[in-house]
Formats: structure tokens, C-alpha cells, sequence
């Protein structure tokens, strides 16, 4: 799983390099021939319903969602911008390409799209009987949660980055292993 | 209709806020998230014109339990809560065109056409049974359909355990992991040995023999040798040889006793392991495909060995040792005690220190052991990859890079591998001595009351022996706390699977079919694998007795998914299907499994030969049956050539066939199923064009005389169908015969044009 991730990772900054080479190594991108939307060719803004709209050249998608390519290992790289009939108006390379404004914009969909509480403290972790009984400390608050044993239920989908995910499909992840403490590490560990 | 109740009294207000009563209320719910990654409730109430939302204006909840996490019970009666502010809003149904979910990421969310699309609410995964509800009823009522009863029903989905309030993890399984009592869950697990009961008390019994006269040995040895015998006094007075025999005698007996219960016990064990197993395998077989569906593979099958071998464990190890140790453990220390109470407590002295040394050490032990098995499973699976990949790792030439990959995993095994033995070659060397040292300590003391002739020789050899005997009982007792729960989570895993509740129920009074006509009728069909996610919508369609319908459209249209439901291997969410003008539901299983037949793209030739799966499904069928099937399906001219014809052996670990072959295979087990209703789920999609006209000359010989239904998105296959339906993203876009869907131009005429095309390519390609 280790390796999986960190190849994702070179895969990521593998088509980054072919990016900023577009000219040498045309070929693999004009065969993906993947529409990029930048600044200039796009105009994001937020409808009355709240909702994410964006105008490219003549044509105004007035609903379009923002997913992540690589939710755990770049979040702000690679971005598709998608109907809700999933078909990609664009990608965007990086949110820095955009000014604050519009950037900002395209976060708020990302936390629309990824509800993930990040866990800033593990209290307990108790596992009995097939389930573990979790309550933590989250950027949305305190989280009290139960996950199924077994099965992949907490996996690490980075080699430091913990996902856990409920007997509902609720996510939650603990962003970085090592900075928990060693009991926190101890309770954590049995989890997985 | 059942009057709503509002349980939350802040909500009620609310409600009368606007004017509306309980006696309104179609449906109501709460949404628990904001967009921006807290939790706040949103409250939903929808009546027969209106739909109201309610936004708290409270700062975020600082806290949320989702499902399955205990908390204190919630009185039935309406809770008083803190009044807060909402900001509210009410529409007409008719002001709004729809209401939809948005799948996203462990999460959903409410958004509304009107005619612009806005956010009502988001809401966490738990509740995506609930919002799709709510959804629904709002397309009904916006096409002014009639509400069935069913979707407004709670359906009890978040049932909760009365004594705890915890919702119950395993929908349709109430059972709570917490309260249920384990004690309940230990006579569960006794009543498998029930039907062995003469067998355990033999066993008790004689392992009680087998300490009882394991138990006089010491003394024997001890005070009735070196204090009687040898010292001319007492009862064994110079009788050396007496006692020398009488210890040969009761050691030989306490052997026999034990030989002859480890026997039986291993019998009885395995025995009701056997049990254990068939009945998670019944179980099993009962379930719906959506449970195989759900839980992982591996998962299973590691419930039906290692769960059982675990209470095999119980059974052997645990049950029997647990009572004759204890017995032990009584009986050695009551007699210590007689035989010299000081010396007892001295034996006794570094006892606490073992218990607490155990307590402290053994949970960091179990946890270094664990990582150590995680590490080894992260091993395993990169030899597993590399060898199963090795025709990609080498076509990349990346062998380097895979034994770089090895070496990582390996280092981090053998660090944590380096770990445990560090700690467990400390630990139980450091237990040893200890336990020794109180052998030592009443050799010290004994020889110093010996010499001051306060106790003999004898005595505290006796006493010594015993001691060793306490030990491992002592032991046992030390460790069965881990053992306990390692055993009453593998049974409570075992039970999980026995109490599920399948999905597709047959009634009790269903009706029984033995030929049926064939006749197949579809009516408004929606369904989907997940809430929300619907893969069928409102299809209706008809198949005559004895017709061949073709199925087309694009791969996801849900052709498959029609298949399954016909079937009834799901059921349906809204609509019916029947055959034969009687709902499928009302069906026994048995009539519709004798009578349907599937051929489809995935097949699986179980282990055995070649005639065993063909006559899988009927298999006291006479050979030449088995013979005649195979020609009619192509496969009779290869199973001929195969050294060991027809008892060739298939499967795993045995002869590999061809995608074709399999597929005559399955075919052959249809034709010698001879089912009124067949079904070909894309039966020739995975072959070649050339094997596929083999296969299709097959089918056409079986199709003959049967209602057909055939799925397929290369056309060829269906030239022959007397009417054809076109579906796209789970409707019915078109229908009629060939003739008359050619002339409209439609999406047929469109597919086939695409056809033509794709097959003049493979003709020059070809060329």
C-alpha cells in the first residue's frame, strides 16, 4: 500500500513535469487531450442557490461540482470540474493558476464535495466484539463514531495518513500517524 | 395513515410557527451538515403542498454521534431542548419543478430545482436512505401519483437497543454487540456441545480423575517417602516398595485418564466444530446476493475457517481446562494450606508481582505481535503481486524496482519481527524465574524451619511439588481474559452471519409452479443497489410465452440489472414483476429456480469434472443426457479430444479451459436444466467472432421452444428475437420488432448503424 501511494504521487509529479513540457512531450497530451481551464479561458461564480457556475468561452454551465484527482496525496492539484452527469467541462492544474477570489470558490465545493473531519485527537478507542468504538476530536468537533473490524475499515492511504470509515461510509482521517502521541498511537494501531 | 410524532418539541414549535399540525406531515427530517464542514441541523418537513426548511441559526454542533455509538437512551416523550433560533422557509410544490440527491464523497446532499437549482441541505451518509425518501415522495406528489404506504413507513431503519439506545450497526439484525449478553452469547455458543453432552461430562470427569490422582503423587513422593517410609514412622512405616508402587500405580492411572479424555475431547471438539461449520455454511447459502455482495470474499471464508478453529479452541482447550484448573486452583491451595499455612503464603509471595509483570507487559507483547502480523500481511501481498504480476513486471523490466519494494517490506517486518522476539525473550525468561523463585524462597525458609525442627523434609518437598502444580493452572487463568474475548468475538462473528435476515424473503404460503407457461411481465420497475442510486426507472415491458425479446443499449444501461430482478435474485424497490400473471415475490424460490435459466458472460466452472458441471443443476440426470447436452452446446468435439474426456477435472488445480470452452460449458448446464425461461446475459460477449458463431449455432438450438430473454450489445446475437427494447441509463427508450425500429431511426437504427461501421473496420482490419 505503501509503494501504491507514493507511485501515485510520482504519477502526479510525473504529469506535472509533462505539463510544464507540453511542447516536447505533446504527444501524451494531445492524445489525453484534456481541456485545462485557466484563468483566462474560465470564469467561475457562485449562483443564487449557492451553487458553483462557470463560463467557458460562449458556454455557462450553470451547475458543475469540483473533484479531486488526488483527494489524499495533492488536494489542490488537478481538479475536474464536473456536470452532474459527470461529464468534465475542464480540469484545473492548480488553484494557485487563479486569483484568491475565484480560488476560494472552488475550495468551498471541495468541502461541499469531501466532508471529511480530520482528526486532531484520538480520546478513546475502544474495540469489543468486532467493532471499534471511536470518539475524536475533529476540525468539526467532537466525533463519536463506530467502525466494523477488519476489512480495510482503517486503512492508510498515504504512508502516514489514516483513513477510517464508519459502518455507515462516514469518513474520517488522521492526517499525519506520527504526530499523535504514543497512547494515542497504541489505541489507533490495534484498529487497523 | 399513522400520525407523525415530533419528538423534538423545539421542532414542533416550529411547526406551529407556520400554522401546521402534526396530522399534515407527509415525512420529516433532519440533515445534520453545512456545506462548510460542520454540523448543523437543517429540518425538512414536507406536506401534501408545501415543503418547509428550516435552517438552524445556532453556531455549529460542537459534537455528533453518528450510528452505532452508545448513548443514554432517549425517552419516547418529546425532549425538551434548548429553543434556538431558525431561519425558515416554506414553498409550494408546485413553485418547485424537482428534488434530487447529489452523491458525494461519504456524504449527500438535498438540492432543489426551482426552476434554478439551489442547495436545500447536506447531509452525512447515514441519511441517504432517508433523503432518498424524501425525494421520492416528492416526485410522487409532484406527478400526483398515489403514496405507497411502504415509502412512508419508518421502516425502522435506525432501530436502536432499548437497554443502551445504540443504534444497531447490521441493518435488519437487532442485535446490539454491546448489551447483548454475553453470558447469552456463551449459552449460545455451550448449546452447540448440547447434542455431546454425555460425551463433555465424561470428559469433566475424567479429567478430574486425571488431577485427582495427579494430586497424590506429591504427597506420595514427598511426606509419605522421605518422612514415613524412609524415617520408619507413620502409616508407610519401611514400606519403601508400597509407596514406590502406589506412585507408579497413580501416575500410570493419571496418564491413562488423561490419554482417554484427551481422546474423547478431541473427538467431541472436532466433532462440533463440524457442526459450527455446516451451520455458517447453511447460513450462508440462505443469504441474498446483495450479503455476498457487501462483505468481501476473503472475509467469508476467513469466518467459516478461522472463526470455527478459534471456537475449536474453546471447545478443546477452553471449556474443559477452565473447570479442571479451577478445580485445581482450589484444591492444591486448600491442601498447601492444611498442610502449612506459612508456607503457603511465603509460595504464594511472588505471585502478585507475575500477575502485575503479565498485566503490564502482555498488551504491549499482543500489540508488538499484531504490527508484526500486519507487516507480514504488507509482505505477503507484494510477493503475492509480484508473482501474479510477473508478465507485467518484467514486460516494464522492473524487477529492480519490485525487489527495492520487497526490501522495504521486509526491513519494517524484520524490525517489528526483532521487536516482539526482544520483548518476549525477556518477558517469559523473567516469568520463569520468578515463578521459580518460589521454589527458592520455601527451599530457603523450609531448610531453615527443617533445621530448627519445626516441619520435615518430606513436607516441604511435598510442598514444593505442589507449587509446581499451581503454576500452570495459575497460568492458564492469567491468560483467559484474552482468550475469552478473542473467543466470544469469533462466535459473535459467527452468529452475525446465522441471525442475518436475507434481503429476498420467500413467503410462507408462496405459490408453487412446476412447468410454468413463461409469459413475463415488467410493470414500472425501479430499482437500484443503493439508495439513490437507481439503476432501473419505471420500465415496463412484456415477453409472450415462448418469444425471444432482445435487450439493447450501452454497457450501465441496466440490462444486467433486469436480469437479476427477474430472477429475484433483488428485489424490486417500486413496481412488480410477474410470471405467468403471478408476482414473482409471491413465487417459491424453487419454482422460479427449476424454471429460469441464466447463461451469462461470467462463468464459473466449479472444481470437480467436466460431467459434474455440466449437471450441476441436475445432477442424477442420466449420462447420455449429460453426452446429448454437451453436443447440442459445441462442447461434445472438445471434451473428446481431452485426454480423460468428460471426467477431465476442472476448477482450481485442475485443467484450464478456454473462455469459449467454459462458456459451451455453461451453456450445456442450461440445456440439460431444460428451464422454461432463459435468460442470456451477454452470453457471447467475451469471445472471439469465430467462437462466438460456434456458440451461437448452440444458443439457437436451446432458445427453441423457451421464453427468451437475450441481452447483448453486439447485434449479431440478436437476429433472431421476435421484438427488441432499447435501454439507455435505465429506461426504456424504444421498442418494437426489427422492421419497425429500423424504419423509425432511432437510438436502434443509431446502434445499428454503429454496428455496420465497427464490423466494415474489422473487415479491413482483417483484410
Amino acid at each position: 500500500m505503501i509503494s501504491s501511494t507514493t507511485e501515485k504521487e510520482t504519477a502526479a509529479a510525473k504529469a506535472m513535469e509533462l505539463l510544464e513540457e507540453e511542447v516536447a512531450a505533446g504527444s501524451l497530451s494531445d492524445a489525453a487531450d484534456i481541456h485545462y481551464l485557466t484563468k483566462d479561458n474560465a470564469r467561475f461564480h457562485k449562483t443564487e442557490g449557492k451553487m458553483l457556475a462557470v463560463t467557458v468561452g460562449e458556454e455557462t454551465h450553470p451547475v458543475v461540482y469540483v473533484h479531486c484527482s488526488f483527494p489524499h496525496t495533492n488536494k489542490p492539484m488537478y481538479l475536474s470540474v464536473r456536470t452532474v452527469e459527470n461529464k468534465e467541462i475542464g480540469m484545473i492544474h492548480s488553484l494557485e493558476d487563479f486569483p484568491e477570489e475565484t480560488a476560494q470558490l472552488l475550495e468551498e465545493q471541495l468541502q461541499i464535495r469531501y466532508f471529511t473531519p480530520e482528526i486532531s485527537k484520538v480520546v478513546t478507542v475502544k474495540e469489543e466484539f468486532g467493532y471499534s468504538y471511536w470518539e475524536a476530536e475533529t476540525t468539526a468537533g467532537l466525533c463519536r463514531f463506530t467502525v466494523r473490524s477488519g476489512g480495510g475499515n482503517a486503512k492508510l492511504v498515504t504512508p502516514v495518513r489514516l483513513l477510517v470509515t464508519d459502518v455507515d461510509g462516514n469518513r474520517f482521517v488522521i492526517p499525519d500517524m506520527n504526530k499523535l502521541t504514543d497512547k494515542e498511537y497504541r489505541m489507533v494501531e490495534l484498529c487497523m | 395513515m399513522e400520525l407523525m410524532i415530533i419528538h423534538s418539541k423545539e421542532k414542533l414549535t416550529v411547526l406551529q410557527q407556520q400554522g401546521w399540525s402534526e396530522k399534515d406531515i407527509l415525512f420529516e427530517m433532519t440533515c445534520d451538515r453545512t456545506t462548510d464542514g460542520h454540523f448543523l441541523d437543517t429540518y425538512l418537513v414536507l406536506t401534501r403542498h408545501e415543503l418547509l426548511i428550516a435552517t438552524s441559526l445556532k453556531e455549529p454542533d460542537e459534537e455528533k454521534t453518528y450510528k452505532g455509538y452508545a448513548l443514554p437512551v432517549k425517552n419516547n416523550g418529546r425532549q425538551d431542548e434548548q429553543a434556538g433560533e431558525w431561519s425558515v422557509q416554506t414553498m409550494k410544490i408546485g413553485e418547485i419543478e424537482s428534488v434530487f440527491i447529489v452523491n458525494l464523497v461519504a456524504s449527500g446532499m438535498l438540492v432543489m430545482k426551482a426552476p434554478e437549482e439551489r442547495i436545500i441541505a447536506a447531509f452525512t451518509n447515514g441519511l441517504m436512505t432517508k433523503a432518498s425518501r424524501l425525494a421520492a415522495i416528492f416526485t410522487k406528489l409532484k406527478q400526483q401519483e398515489e403514496l405507497d404506504s411502504e415509502l412512508l413507513e419508518d421502516e425502522g431503519e435506525g432501530a436502536s437497543c432499548p437497554k443502551c439506545g445504540r443504534i444497531y450497526p447490521e441493518e435488519g439484525r437487532e442485535i446490539c454487540p454491546k448489551c447483548m449478553k454475553k453470558s447469552a452469547l456463551f449459552v449460545r455458543l455451550l448449546s452447540f456441545a448440547k447434542p455431546y453432552k454425555v460425551s463433555v461430562l465424561v470428559v469433566i470427569v475424567l479429567m478430574l480423575l486425571n488431577s485427582a490422582t495427579g494430586l497424590v503423587i506429591p504427597y506420595l513422593t514427598g511426606t509419605a517417602l522421605f518422612d514415613q517410609a524412609l524415617k520408619g514412622e507413620g502409616y508407610f512405616a519401611g514400606q519403601i516398595g508400597l509407596v514406590i508402587l502406589l506412585v507408579i500405580v497413580f501416575r500410570t492411572l493419571s496418564l491413562l485418564f488423561g490419554v482417554l479424555f484427551g481422546i474423547i475431547n478431541a473427538k467431541m471438539a472436532a466433532n462440533i466444530v463440524f457442526d459450527l461449520k455446516s451451520v455458517i455454511f447453511t447460513a450462508m447459502q440462505r443469504l441474498s446476493l446483495n450479503f455476498f455482495q457487501r462483505k468481501q470474499t476473503g472475509q467469508l471464508m476467513t469466518r467459516v475457517n478461522n472463526d470455527s478453529a478459534e471456537l475449536q479452541m474453546f471447545f478443546i482447550d477452553g471449556l474443559s481446562y477452565f473447570i479442571v484448573n479451577a478445580m485445581n486452583i482450589i484444591g492444591i491451595t486448600v491442601i498447601l494450606l492444611v498442610l502449612d499455612w506459612k508456607l503457603t503464603l511465603m509460595c504464594l509471595l511472588p505471585l502478585p508481582i507475575v500477575v502485575v509483570l503479565v498485566r503490564k507487559v502482555f498488551p504491549k507483547l499482543w500489540r508488538l505481535s499484531w504490527r508484526r502480523h500486519r507487516r507480514v500481511s504488507a509482505m505477503n501481498s507484494i510477493i503475492s503481486d509480484s508473482i501474479k504480476g510477473v508478465r507485467v513486471v518484467k514486460a516494464f523490466g522492473m524487477e529492480q524496482k519490485e525487489m527495492e519494494r520487497f526490501q522495504r517490506a521486509n526491513v519494517n517486518f524484520s524490525g517489528s519481527e526483532q521487536n516482539y522476539n526482544r520483548l518476549s525473550g525477556t518477558i517469559f525468561p523473567v516469568l520463569n524465574v520468578l515463578t521459580q523463585m518460589g521454589g527458592m524462597l520455601i527451599w530457603a525458609f523450609g531448610g531453615w524451619m527443617i533445621l530448627g525442627g519445626e516441619i520435615s523434609f518430606g513436607l516441604v518437598l511435598t510442598f514444593v511439588n505442589y507449587m509446581y502444580m499451581l503454576y500452570g493452572p495459575v497460568e492458564f487463568m492469567n491468560n483467559i481474559v484474552g482468550w475469552w474475548s478473542h473467543c466470544m468475538t469469533a462466535s459473535q462473528r459467527i452468529f452475525e452471519i446465522q441471525d442475518a435476515n436475507p434481503d429476498v424473503k420467500e413467503k410462507e404460503d408462496a405459490i408453487r409452479i412446476p412447468v410454468m407457461k413463461g409469459e413475463i411481465q415488467v410493470s414500472n420497475v425501479v430499482f437500484g443497489y443503493e439508495p439513490n442510486k437507481s439503476i432501473l426507472k419505471d420500465v415496463t415491458l412484456q415477453v409472450k410465452a415462448g418469444q425471444m425479446l432482445g435487450v439493447v443499449g450501452h454497457s450501465g444501461a441496466g440490462k444486467s440489472t433486469l436480469v437479476n430482478l427477474i430472477s429475484r435474485l433483488y428485489d424490486v424497490n417500486e413496481g412488480a414483476i410477474s410470471i405467468d400473471g403471478i408476482n414473482v415475490k409471491d413465487l417459491a424460490a424453487e419454482s422460479l429456480r427449476s424454471n429460469i435459466g441464466i447463461v451469462s458472460q461470467d462463468v464459473y466452472v466449479f472444481s470437480g469434472s467436466i460431467a459434474e458441471n455440466i449437471a450441476y443443476a441436475n445432477p442424477d440426470c442420466r449420462v447420455m443426457d449429460i453426452v446429448h447436452a454437451a453436443k447440442i452446446a459445441n462442447a461434445h468435439d472438445f471434451i473428446e479430444k481431452l485426454p480423460d474426456g468428460y471426467d477431465t477435472l476442472v476448477g482450481t488445480a485442475g485443467y484450464n479451459l478456454s473462455g469459449g470452452e467454459k462458456q459451451r460449458l455453461s451453456i450445456a448446464r442450461a440445456i440439460l436444466h431444460n428451464p422454461k425461461i432463459l435468460i442470456l446475459d451477454e452470453a457471447t460477449a467475451s469471445l472471439d467472432t469465430e467462437t462466438e458463431l460456434q456458440i451461437q449455432e448452440a444458443l439457437d438450438k436451446l432458445i427453441k421452444g423457451r421464453t427468451t430473454i437475450a441481452i447483448a450489445h453486439r447485434l449479431s446475437t440478436l437476429r433472431n428475437a421476435d421484438y427488441l427494447v432499447v435501454m439507455d441509463q435505465g429506461k426504456v427508450v424504444e421498442e418494437g420488432t426489427h422492421e419497425t425500429l429500423m424504419s423509425a431511426e432511432g437510438a436502434y437504427y443509431k446502434l445499428v448503424k454503429k454496428h455496420d461501421e465497427a464490423l466494415k473496420m474489422s473487415e479491413v482490419i482483417s483484410a
